[in-house]
């Protein structure tokens, strides 16, 4: 967004969460940025990206995953230059080894390291709490509640980095990364470089033995330093009340919890903004709930700041009776509703009477209609993929599921899925049941940027240990699924530029894969015939390489490269039986059902089509036509 | 001026949150402050897409987060009918309730496992929330007068601009048009005919 690069403070913009910490770098002289897209947090990556012309000094990169972009961070900042990496929370634990030695070697320029949380899993296979990692990185780590907030705290965040010789987290939920709304621009630095200067320092950078302890040592002491501080930093405030029951909250949490309170009608409540959960300073802790009856924690997930303040109090002499995670539930999203209900039980109030009735007739009006899900996009070569793995085995071999736009696999009409938990859990987990079982074949699944990601090493293990299994390797060319960051297999960018591709049959020759096929998915028959015939060898390691460019980024390339030639589609109602395999089976939204004179019929919505060419492929009574226009050259109108 | 929320509703790529962002900026251009929370679908495509728009007096900002609670919406654009009704608990009974009449089948309705309600059970449900129910079969509008799906969602902030008692103006939403998206005189007149029916 361009609006990011301007140099006006005071402006207004509307802004995402994510484009304000991409503001919050700017304004600190970021030098050095690598991620590996994880939503919520990717749009972090494509705006430094997207602002190569205005800022080119700043190396900005999607790295292969995010143990790689965490190291490339530290580097940077070892060598003198402000630096960022952000990854989505379960990134973190990719990235975990690297930040756990963060803390020991200390930073030279500062290091912030952005965490794009997902409570209640909406985009995610799990809503792990990344918080409770700072227990034992002993990374300070904060908490933005606000769009501005995003940006205020990431320019903190590199003050307190080199502040006290530490990288510093910030992590956002999604309902703040994702969330658009105003912010208000501060001022760019005047003159700054990407450039740096490494000075060997051993006693900080080699961690061996004793160097190792005395560098833990140190990292505890900064912790203790930010603690002892944190009062005076400003990120931690109260907003005074007579009342005997106070509230400690962070994050977005503690804007639902102020609507919540002002709906209930509590409006003498103390409550503590927590903007660093920690490390968190024992003595303002029981400065705000000392003479209270009453503290209850509001945040999400399981009780990160709970858990600390129960154990700071402990022995403070301060008396209230703590609540958290007993009223709030440690799972999912908390939300304005959730809370103001929870709360309005917990003290004995009444919801306000308008929302009150609302929430009852959205009980009795709205709890039985059809559920939407998610589905492939219209012309998206993994449902033709997904189909023919279908025909191919009629659901009668396991599925190993992994992570990618294919994790909708798991859902009808195809349910061809039979786990999904972290990156290369497919591979990874059927190399080794396999070896438990006698018979019976298993069909894993990778898309392209996981495989590269972290996939290589459990297949180098299959092939090994000569485990046998099917792998299809989804190839659409792109991280699709986060919206379309380079994988290491993109050709060609939507505006035409070319790519430096890896080639994947080069790389499974050379890890030792004998059995490598590549497919069109489009092609249905073919693509079944392969992977039927692939199954039918049981033995080994065997891959089939479904190789199709992702439909968003093929269709947005014709608006550059126009072919010359127009292609349709339809469904001649003479002819089609109704035998639902390419609206039910195949499931695409393009092919649609519509009533006539009593009767149904099917036909293909042109404005939506894409013209992928599946439903022609597998209609079993060809019914699906397909029309080839070439328009007539003008050379050739005028002779 | 006082709190105005709206909520947006649609399935993945239809533009859910491209049309929340012209009702977000237009607030930037007018100094009224506002604040949102997203809902992306978990895919790209055909699942459940919100936007919430916030507008609070500029000031006011620090304590207004970007979720509209139950009961709290003013106004809902919806772009499909069981859509609205899926988001019907953010409805009071002053609510204005925009609904694009033209309905697009889940995967569940698809497969057999559910059936899509009749669309005179949608609109008497939603108007037991309020009676302030406005549908439209906008995407036939669009086609018909257009010829194309593209100037579905500016009839639709036609239709808001002038039902919805909005604090933004229609000059505001029109001009955000004209900065942000092409062929200004297509959606200039996609807007009026939103205005337009909206009279009617």
């Amino acid at each position: 967004m361009k609006e990011l690069a301007l140099n006006e403070p005071g402006r207004i913009i509307l802004a995402m969460g994510n484009d304000a910490i991409v503001r919050g770098g700017l304004e600190a002289g970021l030098g050095y940025f690598s991620t590996y897209p994880g939503t919520p947090a990717s749009e972090i990556g494509e705006g430094y990206v997207s602002l190569r012309e205005e800022f080119p000094h700043i190396h900005a990169e999607f790295s292969v995953n995010e143990h790689v972009a965490a190291h490339g961070a530290q580097g940077a900042s070892w060598a003198g230059v402000r630096s960022m990496v952000t990854m989505k929370h379960v990134g973190m634990n990719v990235a975990a080894e690297v930040l756990h030695f963060a803390a020991y070697t200390g930073v030279k320029a500062g290091l912030v390291v952005v965490i794009g949380s997902d409570p209640g899993a909406t985009s995610s296979t799990s809503e792990q709490d990344d918080r409770w990692y700072s227990l034992h990185t002993h990374l300070p780590l904060l908490e933005p509640s606000s769009i501005q907030e995003a940006m205020d705290f990431t320019k903190l965040a590199f003050e307190l980095s080199e502040k006290y010789n530490l990288p510093v987290v910030l992590n956002a939920p999604s309902k703040l990364c994702h969330n658009i709304g105003s912010l208000t621009l501060g001022a760019l630095p005047e003159k700054f470089s990407g450039k740096g200067k490494f000075e060997k320092n051993p006693q900080r950078y080699i961690n061996l033995f004793g160097g190792s302890v005395a560098n833990h040592r140190r990292a505890m002491e900064n912790a203790t330093r930010v603690a002892a501080d944190a009062p005076s930093l400003g990120v931690n405030k109260v907003l005074p009340g007579a009342g005997t029951t106070g509230f400690i909250s962070s994050s977005v949490n503690f804007l639902y919890l102020m609507e919540a309170l002002a709906l209930l009608g509590i409006n003498d409540a103390p409550v503590m903004k927590i903007g660093m959960s920690y490390p968190l300073n024992a003595g303002e802790i029981a400065a705000f709930a000392k003479g209270l009856e009453r503290v209850i924690v509001v945040e999400d997930l399981e009780g990160f700041i709970e858990h600390q303040v129960r154990s700071l109090l402990y022995g403070s002499g301060v008396t209230a009776r703590i609540d958290g995670k007993n009223i709030f539930p440690a799972y999912g999203e908390l939300d304005v509703d959730l809370i103001t209900e929870r709360l309005a039980a917990a003290l004995g109030k009444k919801l306000p009477a308008a929302m009150a009735r609302s929430i009852d007739l959205a009980k009795k009006l709205t709890a039985d209609i059809p559920p939407r899900q998610g589905a492939f996009c219209i012309g998206c070569p993994h449902r033709a993929t997904l189909y023919s793995v279908v025909k191919a085995t009629d659901r009668k071999v396991i599925f190993a599921g992994d992570i990618g736009c294919y994790t909708l696999s798991c859902l009808p009409p195809f349910s061809a899925f039979d786990w999904v938990t972290c990156m290369n859990c497919g591979v990874g987990i059927a190399q080794g049941m396999m070896q438990t079982l006698d018979d019976g074949d298993v069909l894993a699944y990778v898309g392209d940027s996981t495989f590269f990601h972290s996939g290589i090493p459990g297949l180098i293990n299959a092939v090994q240990q000569d485990s046998r299994m099917v792998l299809v390797i989804l190839d659409n060319k792109w991280v699709a699924m986060t919206g379309h960051q380079p994988s290491p297999t993109t050709e060609t960018a939507v505006d035409g530029a070319k790519f430096n591709p890896v080639d994947i049959k080069g790389l499974l020759k050379s890890i030792g894969v004998k059995y490598v096929r590549t497919v069109d998915p489009f092609n249905v028959k073919a693509t079944t015939a392969a992977i039927k015939e692939a199954l039918r060898k049981k033995e080994g390691v065997r891959v089939i390489i479904s190789e199709a460019e992702c439909a968003l980024q093929y269709g947005r390339r014709l608006r550059y490269e126009r072919p010359g030639y127009e292609v349709h589609y339809q469904i001649e109602p003479g002819i089609c039986q109704k035998c639902d395999e390419c609206y039910v089976q195949l499931g695409c939204p393009a092919i649609r059902r519509a009533e006539k004179g009593g009767t149904h019929y099917y036909y293909i919505e042109e404005a939506a089509c894409l013209n992928c060419g599946a439903c022609h492929d597998l209609c079993p009574n060809t019914a699906i036509s397909r029309v080839e226009i070439k328009k007539r050259a003008k050379k050739e109108a005028a002779s | 001026m006082t709190r105005y929320d709206i909520l947006i509703c649609g399935i993945g790529g239809q533009g859910a949150i491209s049309l929340g962002t012209v009702l977000k900026l237009a607030a930037i251009r007018e100094g009224i402050g506002v604040a949102g929370a997203e809902r992306r679908g978990g895919a790209q495509r055909e699942g459940v897409v919100t936007s919430n728009v916030r507008y609070y007096a500029a000031g006011e900002g620090a304590a207004v987060s970007g979720l509209i609670p139950s009961g709290g919406a003013q106004m809902m654009i919806s772009m499909e009918p069981l859509e609205a009704l899926r988001q019907a608990r953010y409805l009071n009974e002053g609510s204005v309730v925009i609904v694009n009449d033209f309905p697009l089948t889940p995967v569940h309705v698809r497969i057999g496992e559910y059936a899509y309600p009749a669309r005179e059970e949608i609109y008497s449900r939603l108007k037991q929330f309020t009676p302030r129910v406005h549908a439209f079969n906008i995407d036939e509008l669009s086609i018909g007068n257009f010829n194309s799906l593209r100037q579905v969602n500016t009839i639709s902030l036609g239709i808001a601009s002038a039902l919805g008692g909005m604090p933004v103006s229609a000059a505001s939403l029109l001009a955000v048009i004209r900065d942000q998206f092409p062929d200004f005189e297509t959606n200039r007149r996609a807007f009026e005919l939103g205005v337009k029916i909206a009279a009617s």
